[in-house]
């Protein structure tokens, strides 16, 4: 790293404290960021979308197990693949500490994906994850919510994150959000894709306060640091619970 | 639950605006953390020996061969039985960035004024990894504005967040971030308290997409309406250990 400036811890509070001014306006544009999309309207959902679980087939309406929301992590994991994406893992390994939590607030998560389901089981295996996760591969669902595309699409301009864009993969990632009301009906409230996830990735969000931040400019993407959590070179050595010195 | 129900056609429109204004948002966000980057830093010159499960470690010691570290002030005083729910709940969306962060020359350790038999009985009965020090022999949670005197309590103010405000609690929470260069001095870059590390709990970023959000309603309107450790919620099923 190159030097950096020191200075006194007076000087530090000083210039601390007019960041944390900024730091708080942010917060509150971010508090009536959120606010806003609470007052989007929904779309009434009226396909029958019919899922592969591991307990059984199940509509999207089943899939809110009693909740009222249902938040569906677009997992890329296509048909043909041997693995999930390694971003999507990389924020999946938020996801188990979430659930729990957001169970207690009327919220049901899972991740969805096209491959079968017993190669979704496998990787959820092989990765240790608890959250649910179902296959879409019988229906139109990823197809409808653009985070899934025909082959022939590769490579050229199709809709995805509200706009034309050419993308290089057939399954893209994305997140979307339901609400089913005391009728039974399900609405479409949300859906967010590409750098609407960033917000998503504890990791990068610890990253950005610290002094190198992401450190991803040189790299040939943003994410070509990450592996799979059980495939960085060093995986066996990672640190413990009791630590180890370097 | 009454809410406006469009077309696909209508909602697309809608949604693109409030997009427009997210993707401002991101940027902003990415303009922030290049302005902390810039931040000055300070020099660490007291030495903070902790208590860890492989003895007594420096500040210096707890970066593990990395450059970069952070450290979670989280609340559990000498004489509580269990850590704060809320830092707990901070805790439960860490574990699974750590092998991350370690690979972008970070690592991260709990910090505590509790005895380590209380934090390592503790961190085993909330099944996670992540690393804990106890600074009960340390001025370090003092220095960095988490632990008050029973005479700042006394007092009824402490200074917290940057700023003089009435007295909650002898612990409070917050998260520091520290830098050591190749010559092994340490200094410290950053620290942030109150609602400047929630970005880090993905729970309330999923529940700001959803159509009920946060919905803390009272009596406190923050995480202490609902957030419970997670074994003791009842009857939900999952753990998040």
């Amino acid at each position: 790293m190159q030097s950096h400036r020191i200075v006194s811890a007076d000087e530090w509070t000083k210039a601390r404290k007019a960041f944390l001014a900024k730091e708080k306006e942010f917060t509150q544009a971010r508090d009536r960021l959120s606010a806003e999309r609470r007052a989007l309207p929904w779309v009434k959902v009226d396909k029958a979308y019919v899922f592969d679980t591991p307990q059984g087939k199940k509509t999207l309406a089943e899939l809110f197990d009693g909740r009222s929301q249902l938040i569906v992590y677009h997992f890329m994991l296509g048909p043909g693949w041997e693995e999930g994406c390694q971003s999507c893992s990389y924020l999946a390994d938020h996801f188990d500490g979430a659930t729990i939590h957001l169970a207690q607030r009327d919220v049901t998560f899972l991740a969805v994906s096209r491959a079968p389901l017993a190669k979704i089981e496998a990787f959820k295996r092989r990765m240790g994850w608890k959250f649910p996760w179902v296959s879409s591969s019988g229906n139109d669902f990823n197809f409808d919510f653009h985070v899934s595309f025909k082959e022939d699409e590769v490579g050229k301009n199709v809709e995805y994150n509200y706009e034309r864009q050419e993308i290089d993969s057939d399954e893209m990632p994305g997140a979307s959000v339901f609400y089913k009301d005391e009728t039974g009906a399900v609405f479409h409230t949300y859906s967010a894709y590409a750098r609407g996830l960033d917000i998503l990735v504890g990791a990068y969000n610890f990253l950005d306060l610290t002094p190198k931040g992401r450190d991803e400019d040189q790299l040939p993407w943003t994410m070509a640091w990450v592996r799979h959590h059980d495939k960085y070179e060093d995986s066996k050595h990672t640190s413990t619970c009791c630590g180890s010195e370097a | 639950m009454q809410h406006e129900i469009v077309s696909r056609e209508e909602w697309t429109a809608a949604r693109k605006v409030h997009l427009m204004k997210e993707k401002e948002l991101t940027r902003l966000r990415d303009k922030l953390s290049a302005e902390r980057r810039a931040l000055p830093w300070v020099k660490i010159d007291k030495t903070y020996v902790f208590n860890t499960p492989n003895g007594k470690r420096t500040l210096a010691d707890l970066f593990e061969g990395r450059s970069q570290l952070i450290v979670q002030h989280f609340m559990f005083g000498p004489d509580w039985d269990a850590g704060c729910s809320g830092c707990s709940f901070s805790a439960d969306h860490i574990e699974g960035a750590l092998v991350h962060l370690e690979h972008r020359d970070v690592s991260f350790v709990r910090i505590s004024r509790a005895p380590l038999a209380k934090l390592e009985a503790y961190r085993k009965r909330m099944g996670w990894r992540g690393r804990w020090a106890s600074s009960f022999d340390s001025d370090f949670n003092y220095d960095f504005h988490v632990s008050f005197t029973p005479e700042q309590a006394a007092q009824g103010k402490v200074y917290y967040n940057y700023e003089v405000r009435d007295f909650q609690s002898e612990e409070l929470s917050g998260l520091s971030v520290f830098y050591k260069n190749a010559k092994g001095d340490v200094f410290h870059t950053y620290s942030t308290f109150g609602r400047g590390d929630e970005l880090v709990d993905t729970s309330y970023m999923l529940l700001d997409l959803t159509p009920l959000g946060r919905n803390e309603t009272g009596p406190n309107y923050n995480l202490a309406d609902w957030v419970r450790r997670h074994d003791e919620y009842g009857g939900s099923a999952g753990s998040a250990a």
